[in-house]
């Protein structure tokens, strides 16, 4: 076990993914946490006291260390320079979704890892739900025929933070929560997407900057058609923090998905609401182990950058369409 | 007050049945072209039995026709009842297109008669609940909303259905009842999105609204050949609260009985049993309505705005653009 350890540093701990990715890796024999890096000087204090990683003081020195990989959860606006500067040091890097804020920096990020043989693989933990696992192998073995329409929601609670600053998230609700459940009917259909209509508002929170309010809705190239509800819909009063549903209609039969669903209902004083506790497995674990295995093995990484980009892509499409009023062609 | 039910369907039974049980209103008659289906319903619920419209209003003294039949035989008959000066009530949706509602509309003006269409959700307990809470502000604000109609093509079992020319297929014949109900909530429709996919057995939609008056954003589901029991679901996201109901988490009661036939157990048909039956208290409004002269809780004009959603909606499918539709034009006679 011990000939062929991986050692990986985070970049950035504004993703609140980190914290999770983080625990993953430290839960692995076949894994060094080298250490972290952070621009914002009060989050790197409270993670290196929370988590007693050690802190490095510049990206640059980090890079120059001899870790093998980095996984990046910074504001979604740096994840390209993030990713170019680690390409350059030849780390392989996983990087947060959504990939980038633009088709263009998209682009030169998988250019820049493909130049410098390092991979880069796209933090889609969602294909790694058990129950989603499970019902691509039911599409596969052709239990419900052939993929008419697909009905997903991946709705959610306002995060607040960098997330509502437009120069730091490049978008509100439609950009952070199209990409998973794109990704997730990408994977299934696997057809390219001819056009994108959304609809896109700031309904919930009035004072907010970005849209938290959408309805994406796309049509593949084999007919496939599929609506997407990524708002930031749940209020305080909700359960939990919110979900990801999918319907898929085929010829011959129907699959739902309730990801996490698996959950016990929470009724106490402490809390004078709902709640719902989730008890299903760790999807987090089951993406680190996905870009672990993959440098390790010298293979391909399971969602790759090319992955990333073309759910980004939609959610990006998604707001022209709204802009414009009118479906946008890919 | 005498009422004559035209068909003998599903839908006609329910409406023979709900009016023979309502008091001070006598069910006169009831007319099929099926005289076997007809003298079922006939004998059932004590009344006469007609094969031809013509006959049965030669023979029998009505002053409400009550229509069921297949949707391209609403506006002929709508019409012929009109211009014998009886009121009409009639089955969704109207009529297939506005142009054909615009025309029964007019019809039923010129003669005197009042026209209810029977938009039936509005009626349920369920949709009225949440539209008494919606309105009394429990959620704040609507911002995204939900509404999902599954079930069985019917086309399976009756063969107008499947033929999307007369039954103008599942936005016009099933997601029309979320169009009105959602209507009923946030107004006037702006704008509609769809995307349509038909099969054998098979009419699957999604359709995205936006209002003149609301910026709310709603997206409907309606499905013909989904393999589970027929099912309806709504949510509601709100600025301060979420709002859902879904008809497979809310069956009250559950029977299941160790000797059942093998087909029982194929197919478990939960219930809800309520005192409050939605198509009796729809009719039972409508002849309030004729009595006293009040608008209904859904009138004619919203049951041509439906059309218009749902005509809206099969153009948007089958272009893959936006069809924007126009502000309510301001009519005397609207609410």
């Amino acid at each position: 076990m011990t000939t062929n350890i991986i050692s990986v540093g985070l970049l950035s701990f504004a993703h609140g993914h980190a914290y999770s990715y983080a625990s993953a890796l430290r839960q692995r024999e076949d894994v060094k946490l080298a250490g972290f890096w952070d621009d914002d000087a009060d989050r790197a204090r409270s993670v290196a006291a929370q988590l007693g990683l050690t802190q490095f003081d510049s990206l640059q020195e980090l890079l120059a260390s001899d870790i093998d990989a980095v996984i990046i959860c910074s504001e979604n606006a740096k994840h390209a320079e993030l990713t170019l500067a680690a390409a350059a040091a030849k780390k392989h890097v996983m990087c947060e979704k959504p990939l980038g804020i633009s088709v263009d920096e998209m682009e030169r990020m998988i250019a820049a890892c493909a130049v410098n043989g390092v991979q880069l693989m796209t933090a889609f933990p969602c294909r790694y739900i058990p129950a989603v696992i499970e019902a691509k192998k039911s599409i596969e073995r052709g239990d419900i025929g052939e993929i008419v329409a697909v009905k997903g929601t991946n709705r959610g609670s306002m995060p607040g933070g960098w997330f509502v600053v437009p120069s730091a998230s490049g978008g509100g609700a439609v950009l952070d929560h199209t990409v998973h459940v794109m990704d997730l009917m990408n994977w299934f259909v696997q057809s390219d997407i001819v056009d994108v209509y959304a609809e896109a508002a700031t309904l919930f929170h009035p004072e907010l900057e970005v849209e938290d309010a959408g309805m994406v809705h796309v049509r593949f190239e084999s007919g496939v058609v599929a609506s997407l509800d990524p708002s930031w819909s749940r209020s305080r009063s909700f359960p939990t923090w919110g979900d990801v549903t999918m319907e898929i209609i085929g010829t011959q039969g129907v699959i739902s998905i309730d990801a996490f669903a698996q959950k016990s209902d929470l009724y106490s004083d402490k809390e004078t609401k709902a709640q719902w506790m989730y008890w299903g497995d760790d999807m987090d674990a089951g993406l680190v182990d996905g870009f672990i295995h993959a440098i390790k093995q010298g293979t391909e990484v399971p969602i790759t950058g090319e992955d990333g980009l073309k759910s980004a892509r939609v959610a990006l499409a998604a707001l022209e369409s709204s802009r414009l009023e009118a479906p946008v062609k890919l | 007050m005498k009422v004559v039910v035209l068909g003998c369907g599903t839908m006609g039974s329910i409406h023979a049945a709900a009016f023979s049980r309502m008091p001070d209103v006598t069910l006169a008659a009831v007319c099929d072209i099926d005289g076997e289906r007809a003298e079922r319903l006939a004998s059932k619920l004590g009344t006469v039995r007609y094969a031809s419209f013509e006959e049965m209003m030669n023979a029998v003294e009505a002053d409400v026709v009550s229509i069921a039949l297949p949707t391209p035989l609403h506006k002929p008959y709508v019409l012929k009842a009109a211009a014998l000066g009886k009121h009409v009530i009639c089955e969704k949706p109207i009529a297939a297109s506005p142009e054909d509602a615009e025309e029964m509309i007019a019809a039923c003006r010129a003669n005197g008669v009042r026209l209810f269409i029977g938009h039936v959700v509005r009626f349920f307990p369920e949709y009225a609940d949440m539209s008494s809470r919606i309105e009394a502000g429990a959620i704040g604000t609507v911002g995204v909303a939900h509404a999902k109609r599954i079930g069985s093509h019917p086309g399976d079992a009756t063969p107008w259905y499947a033929d999307q020319e007369a039954s103008g297929g599942v936005m016009m014949d099933l997601m029309i009842h979320d169009i009105d109900y959602m209507r009923s909530l946030f107004g006037d429709v702006k704008s509609v999105y769809a995307l349509n996919r038909t099969g054998p057995s098979l009419d699957y939609a999604l359709v995205t609204l936006r209002f003149h008056h609301h910026n709310a954003i709603v997206h409907l589901e309606a499905h013909w050949g989904y393999p589970g029991p027929f099912t309806t679901a709504a949510e509601f996201a709100g600025t301060s609260g979420v709002l859902r109901y879904d008809s497979s988490a809310s069956n009250s009661l559950q029977i299941r009985r160790a000797q059942a036939t093998a087909s029982e157990k194929k197919v478990a048909v939960p219930s809800s049993p309520s005192y409050r039956d939605p198509y009796y208290l729809e009719l039972a409004h409508f002849i309030g309505c004729i009595r006293s002269g009040a608008e209904p809780i859904v009138t004619e004009e919203d049951a041509k705005k439906a059309v218009e959603v749902a005509r809206a909606a099969i153009k948007s499918a089958a272009t893959g653009q936006v069809i924007r539709l126009d502000a309510a034009e301001v009519n005397g006679e609207e609410r």
